[in-house]
């Protein structure tokens, strides 16, 4: 359950800001390295790291919306997470791109996302 | 002494700063005209400040450090995360605070004994406070005091925590030793889905039947219905961010539990739109 928390965490700071948001669409497995590495070097917990579960950090490297919403990952965070890499980022357009959405997260239905 | 001259309660779609703009859209002109309507009715009743119950969304207020009601101190609050300015276009600002109100509701030295307010002497509000003012007070002439309930990240205060907020609100308003007319604005949302697999149905409630028994709620003033019709489960099964309509709760409360004067779950592109309206002016007071 701690686990959603990590998983909330780096996708609210992928979409917070304009220097994340670039860094993750070019390159998502370098910036998760990157994320991991930070946690990895202090005891001290930070909003810029965090630990992933190899699931977790496949989902999120690969842009599995479906894998993300069905492990409970907070809906509000996931959309905008994903509106903002592949909107705003790389350029597809909401309209279109909305319905791929609904596609991937509806076979999962409406899981639990307490942390 | 404050006196508590209307509660509101409106929808805080970031979408609608970029489409609620003349010349508006079909589906989109009851919104704008709801928004107008609400607008003129708080510029009439004289308020000053305005109280406004809302929920950040993960910006403020994240997993790591989440109150369940924290009430804003401050001369300024600015407005306008990065991330909203990108995907939404909101414009960054910033509104004037009242903090002779923050400490009517907060005290100075010591909390009120009914509540555990969190406290913020610094805080960037993000849409759920922009949107409303940007629609009912777009020069920002009125100073406010932001409230956040966490109704977004679970465990929430349970529905009667609300109502007995907008209760203590009302009273806390009455007593502040300033001169001040006050509205309260409370906003959240009918049944809404973000997220999951029921969001953006293009004009289709993801749940009609709730909106009509919310919608009802107000209209009859039906705080102990209202109640106990906002339990977590049902909420959610309304839409995955529903549960902001607790936030409603407050101000049906703050009225006493009075039918409203305006309520309307009005149709749109997106979820239907929750305007509620009471008038405490005067003699309907």
């Amino acid at each position: 359950m701690v686990s959603r928390y990590e998983v909330n965490k780096i996708m609210a700071y992928v979409d917070g800001d304009p220097e994340p948001l670039a860094e993750f669409s070019a390159d998502p497995a370098g910036f998760v390295a990157r994320w991991e590495a930070r946690a990895a070097a202090t005891h001290v917990p930070s909003l810029d790291a965090g630990t992933l579960t190899d699931e977790e950090r496949r989902a999120i490297v690969e842009l599995d919306y479906g894998a993300l919403y069905a492990m409970g990952s907070h809906p509000y965070l996931l959309i905008h997470f994903a509106r903002a890499v592949e909107c705003d980022a790389r350029g597809a357009d909401f309209a279109t791109w909305k319905e791929e959405y609904r596609e991937q997260v509806k076979p999962h239905g409406y899981p639990d996302f307490f942390t | 002494m404050a006196e508590l001259v209307g509660v509101f309660g409106v929808p805080h779609n970031p979408l609608l700063w970029e489409t609620l703009r003349a010349p508006y859209p079909d589906d989109l002109v009851r919104t704008a005209e709801n928004f107008a309507r609400f607008s003129e009715l708080l510029y009439d009743s004289g308020a000053e400040t305005l109280v406004m119950v809302g929920s950040d969304h993960f910006r403020k207020f994240f997993y790591d450090n989440s109150p369940a009601i924290i009430v804003g101190k401050a001369e300024r609050y600015p407005i306008g995360y990065p991330n909203e300015i990108r995907t939404f276009g909101i414009e960054p600002g910033e509104v004037a605070g009242d903090v002779a109100i923050s400490e009517a509701i907060l005290g100075t030295k010591l909390l009120p004994d009914s509540f555990d307010f969190g406290m913020a002497n610094e805080w960037l509000l993000d849409h759920a406070y922009s949107i409303p003012l940007s629609f009912l007070t777009p020069n920002h002439d009125l100073a406010v005091v932001p409230i956040h309930t966490n109704c977004n990240m679970p465990p929430v205060p349970a529905p009667q925590r609300f109502a007995q907020l907008g209760d203590y609100l009302r009273d806390a308003i009455a007593r502040a030793p300033v001169e001040r007319k006050v509205a309260i604005v409370t906003t959240g949302h009918l049944a809404t889905d973000l997220g999951g697999p029921k969001q953006f149905l293009g004009g289709a409630s993801p749940d009609a039947e709730f909106d009509a028994e919310a919608v009802g709620w107000m209209q009859d003033g039906a705080l102990e219905a209202a109640i106990a019709g906002c339990d977590f489960d049902r909420l959610v099964t309304a839409g995955n961010v529903t549960l902001q309509f607790l936030n409603f709760l407050t101000g049906l409360a703050a009225t006493g539990g009075r039918p409203a004067t305006w309520a309307e779950g009005t149709a749109s592109r997106y979820a239907a739109m929750s305007f509620f309206h009471w008038d405490l002016t005067g003699d309907a007071w």
